[in-house]
């Protein structure tokens, strides 16, 4: 993606076929590598600053932002070809110097943006500030484009060497920016480009690059000033309003305690008062809450440590999450799947268990929690055995082979700001059929799954999770409604699924749990026995509780999910069971309801818009909008020349497919590599590979060569995601190392075909400038475009129809490939 | 007598009562707010409705965000906070079945709207507001619109406002984890309680705690009448 097609320098003719001479410019090679890597930096390192800035959704976004800016980079170079054909060494030493600052400075500009992501729904002024933010993270990206593709255009170097420069440094920007996640601050991780941006350019204040050449004070002085930006204070972070981080910092008396941050995120744990974290609190507690910090992942509520003494905290036994506990025997073994804080650890001493293994990925939130932490929370409960695994889940559960009496995943809601749905368009694989599936494996045949969440209104998170756990069950030919309990709180619910069927011995305690904790047995059915008589909590308890309108449908929704025919609710939310393939557990919305919740709600139906999914579709018009005024006027303003419609089809098509295909391949790699990894490796990975298939466009020269290469990118673009979704069980057993290195194994072949038809396509253009822009142009659009719809058919589709699509596009590229000779 | 002669008379009727009086050029917003997202979705209380016409909700809107403050939205109004769409405001006043010698405890001021409306229908309120700039601009808002009855207080709202104790009401306009036990100790016997479940811009149900006369809490999950609509799909 990045750095290679749409500032495919490819513009140029190929070599060996118009001949050179190019001019061998020293330093030209480095600054190609090291620009390029710049620019593959700031695309990874975005995303940790925007997820903590804002939300993971900007993902898309960032993506969108490099493609406008390459794009732009390709165009400009082609519409400014007669001028800077006569200096090109200098524009070249400019836009290297110009780049440098460009990512530190960028960044903090759109700081300045006042961009409230919220209010795009319902206030349009919102709007411009959103296009200035999207326009201003795009310069970057626009001056390494160009300064990486100025060497092809004006031959300042071999072209294979230049090839390689740039995909070399790709590749290492993804491995530098990984680096980078894991030893600097976040706020300092801009530093990273800038400083290989700086190297990029210091050859380049010479003229001519090399020890004869003489120093140009004015790009020596330029990049001197860029220079000390990285001796200024990295910029603080301007956090939306409403992230809990932000929120929870400005409560009296705030303190982070701690802070980490690595691959994984950005971890801090932070007391303050007004923190009173316990979901669902029983009315029968009368004791105290202890003080609290929360622990902050990119900036959200991910966990609590109670300043318990090392004691289990009374308070937990109260929680509806408490109920598993009930069920089982003393001394129990737990799995927890994700480390939330200590709480989780200590509900589990709480309720009697000898040993807890927890699994998260991240081994920077457990070196907060386990060593920062352990003064304020007086360290592990005594009595209690508890191992921290360092692995993504999905993958401990394929590799481990231990089983648990009880393994818990982590909450399946939110009550903070999330949940508004801003993880709606979120991959979650472990709240799926095959992560549901592989969780039961470690509870074997009679321990416990458990799981909780806050209740909506109608209820959703509780019905998907249901429906999930069913067709998991039924998926090995066992019933779900003999096989669940379900209880329900004020304001959360709990429940319980093994593969052997429940009975009064697993009943019994549980309806006891829930009438001393004034709690609703949910399911089954007519189990919950005559109500509390007694009142434990001294005249606290709840003595009644009136079945309202949500309790009812509650009921009736989740007798529905377990044993009814399961499309209850389907009109107005989408509550089916949940896949590997599209992996959006937090994703509800149907857009088709859009209609029937504004007749029933009036414009009041803002609740269930779900944030995470409106602001993909609201950042495509705006990002196309800006692409348009950036790529499409300036491009088609010309009026020499003549494109035909059939060659622009042709990169509008290409433009669209890559994206699909690469943000599919990165999205599904999620499984394999975790986030961040497999942000770096497809980002990294699709550059790199795709450089190399554009560098050896040349020798595919014929229109037959080129049909195939489209249809090759369709074949393996495809072929490679299957194979990487069907291998999923065996590969997610392997080391990360493997794993790795079959993700990059499966896009490889498809990366270096996609690379081909873009070059190749522009070199049959007959090296026309208008002709380049306006396919560039063209190109640039449908990527930008590309980017946002991957993540729509990602949510709607999956990722094998969206694949698919990509395919499709591709197979009608070869259909509308321009001919040899024949111009556009 | 037709729905535009209606509007006109209370318009009219409105008009010279509202804290800060003279011409109020946004009364007929406010008087179509309250008619099609109050009275039509179902709010019947008269007293609720009367004091939603009256309290001038733009006010309690931050300038950048005025033109809307009628719409059926929740707004920012500083600190990561929301003022609620009036929809919730009318819901959650209406339940707590105000009497005009209530002496209610509201924990989450934010912009104080919430306080105003109900001091039109109790004799106190008293509201805790935990974000001191919040606490402030409030405290001089309805200090400067006329809201005497209203008290605010910055502090931590878990813990309630002891010294004022017991409340006849007590309502929690920020959606919480949990039912405070401070908060239910200092409610009084026969008193009501309504909490909203979920988190900011959700409000979609609320948790309704009453204590009987000898002392007993119960607890019941209560839904908007707007929202019960979309049950059963």
């Amino acid at each position: 993606m990045a750095m290679s097609p749409p500032t495919d320098p490819a513009a140029r003719p190929p070599a060996g076929r118009e001949g050179p001479p190019y001019a061998r410019v020293r330093g030209v090679l480095p600054a190609v590598c090291l620009v390029s890597a710049a620019a593959m930096a700031n695309e990874v390192l975005l995303i940790r600053l925007l997820s903590l800035r804002f939300w993971p959704h900007f993902v898309p976004l960032i993506v969108s932002q490099a493609m406008l800016g390459f794009g732009a980079a390709g165009v400009a170079l082609a519409l400014l070809r007669g001028p800077l054909a006569r200096a090109p060494r200098a524009a070249l030493a400019w836009t290297a110097v110009a780049a440098a600052p460009s990512f530190d400075l960028a960044f903090r500009a759109s700081q300045r943006v006042p961009l409230d992501p919220f209010l795009l729904l319902w206030e349009p002024s919102a709007w411009p500030a959103f296009a200035l933010f999207f326009a201003l993270l795009a310069v970057p990206f626009l001056l390494a484009g160009a300064a990486a593709g100025l060497p092809l255009a004006f031959s300042l170097g071999p072209p294979g060497r230049v090839y390689g420069a740039s995909f070399l440094g790709s590749a290492a920007g993804a491995v530098l920016s990984t680096a980078a996640l894991a030893l600097l601050p976040t706020e300092s991780l801009l530093r990273l480009p800038s400083a290989l941006g700086i190297l990029a350019a210091l050859p380049l204040i010479l003229d001519p690059p090399g020890p004869a050449g003489r120093l140009r004070p004015a790009r020596a002085a330029a990049l001197a000033a860029a220079a000390l930006l990285l001796l200024a204070p990295a910029p603080g972070l301007v956090l939306s309003p409403y992230k809990d981080l932000s929120v929870l910092s400005r409560l009296p008396g705030a303190e982070v305690l701690a802070r980490r941050s690595g691959t994984h995120g950005d971890y801090r744990a932070l007391a303050a008062a007004g923190i009173h974290q316990a979901p669902g609190l029983s009315l029968a507690f009368r004791g105290r809450i202890p003080p609290q910090a929360v622990i902050l992942a990119d900036g959200e509520a991910a966990g609590v440590v109670p300043a318990a003494g090392g004691r289990a905290p009374d308070y937990l036994a109260f929680l509806p999450s408490a109920m598993p506990y009930r069920l089982l025997a003393g001394g129990a073994s737990v799995l927890q799947l994700g480390l939330r804080g200590t709480e989780g650890v200590m509900g589990a001493a709480a309720g009697g268990a000898a040993s807890v293994t927890v699994v998260d990925p991240s081994r920077e939130l457990r070196a907060l929690v386990e060593r920062d932490l352990a003064g304020f929370s007086g360290g592990w409960p005594a009595g209690v055995r508890v191992e921290i695994r360092a692995e993504a889940p999905r993958a401990f559960l394929a590799r481990e082979s231990r089983r648990f009496d009880l393994v818990e995943l982590a909450d399946v809601s939110s009550a903070t700001f999330a949940s508004l749905g801003v993880h709606a368009a979120g991959e979650s694989f472990l709240l799926t059929r095959e992560g549901v599936r592989a969780a039961l494996d470690r509870a074997g045949a009679r321990g416990l799954l458990s799981f909780t969440g806050w209740l909506k209104a109608p209820p959703r998170e509780s019905v998907k999770m249901l429906r999930t756990v069913r067709a998991a069950l039924e998926g090995e030919g066992l019933g779900a409604a003999e096989r669940v309990i379900v209880i329900r709180g004020w304001g959360t619910f709990a429940a319980v699924a093994r593969r052997a069927p429940f009975g009064e011995v697993e009943l019994g305690p549980a309806r006891r749990f829930c009438e001393e904790m004034g709690f609703a047995l949910v399911w089954p059915p007519g189990a919950a026995g005559d109500p509390a008589a007694g009142d434990p909590a001294g005249g606290r308890s709840p003595q009644s509780r009136a079945t309202q309108g949500d309790e009812r449908d509650l009921a009736e929704a989740v007798a529905d999910a377990l044993a009814g025919s399961g499309r209850r609710g389907g009109r107005l939310f989408d509550l089916e069971p949940t896949g590997d393939d599209s992996p959006y557990f937090h994703r509800f919305l149907r857009p088709g309801a859009l209609p029937e919740f504004r007749r029933a709600l009036g414009r009041a139906w803002v609740p269930f818009v779900e944030w995470g999914v409106a602001f993909l579709l609201l950042s495509l018009p705006v990002s196309l909008a800006v692409a348009a005024g950036a790529l499409i006027l300036p491009a088609f303003a010309r009026r020499e020349g003549r494109t035909r419609i059939r060659a622009l089809g042709y990169f509008a098509a290409l433009g669209l497919a890559y994206m699909l295909l690469e943000i599919t391949f990165l999205k599904a790699g999620m499984l394999h590599l975790g986030a961040a990894a497999a942000a770096a490796a497809a980002m990294g990975g699709f550059t790199c590979f795709s450089g190399l298939g554009s560098a050896l466009s040349h020798r595919l020269a014929s229109d037959r060569a080129l049909r195939r290469a489209c249809a090759a990118a369709a074949g393996l673009g495809l072929l490679g995601l299957l194979l990487l979704q069907a291998g999923a069980g065996w590969v997610l057993g392997l080391p990360f190392a493997a794993r790795l290195g079959l993700f990059l194994a499966s896009l490889a072949p498809a990366a270096v075909a996609m690379g081909v038809p873009f070059p190749a396509g522009l070199s049959r253009l007959g090296g026309e400038p208008a002709a380049v822009a306006r396919a560039l142009a063209v190109n640039g659009l449908f990527s930008v475009a590309g980017a946002t719809l991957a993540s729509v058919g990602a949510l709607w589709l999956g990722f094998r129809l969206t694949a698919a699509a990509g395919a499709v596009l591709y197979l009608a590229a070869a259909v509308l490939a321009p001919r040899e000779a024949s111009g556009a | 007598m037709n729905r535009r002669l209606a509007t006109a008379l209370i318009v009219l009727a409105v008009a010279g009562r509202s804290p800060g009086a003279g011409p109020d050029p946004t009364l007929p917003r406010r008087l179509a707010m309250v008619e099609d997202q109050l009275a039509r979705e179902g709010i019947a209380d008269p007293r609720v409705l009367k004091a939603m016409r009256e309290v001038p909700r733009h006010l309690f809107v931050p300038e950048e965000h005025r033109a809307r403050a009628y719409e059926p939205y929740p707004l920012p109004i500083g600190e990561g906070q929301t003022i609620s769409q009036p929809y919730v405001v009318g819901f959650m006043t209406e339940i707590l079945r105000l009497e005009p010698g209530h002496k209610v405890l509201e924990v989450g001021t934010g912009s104080g709207y919430q306080a105003a409306v109900a001091s039109r229908l109790a004799r106190d309120v008293y509201t805790v507001e935990i974000f001191e700039s919040l606490a402030g601009s409030a405290r001089e808002r309805l200090a400067r619109l006329g809201y005497a009855n209203a008290h605010v207080r910055q502090g931590d709202g878990y813990f309630g406002w002891k010294e004022e104790a017991p409340f006849d009401a007590v309502i929690v306009t920020c959606a919480g984890g949990h039912l405070p036990p401070p908060l239910l100790d200092q409610l009084k016997p026969g008193g009501r309680m309504v909490m909203p479940v979920g988190g900011p811009f959700m409000t979609q149900n609320l948790v309704l705690v009453e204590k009987d006369r000898q002392g007993r809490l119960s607890q019941r999950n209560v839904l908007p009448v707007m929202f019960v609509r979309l049950l059963g799909h």
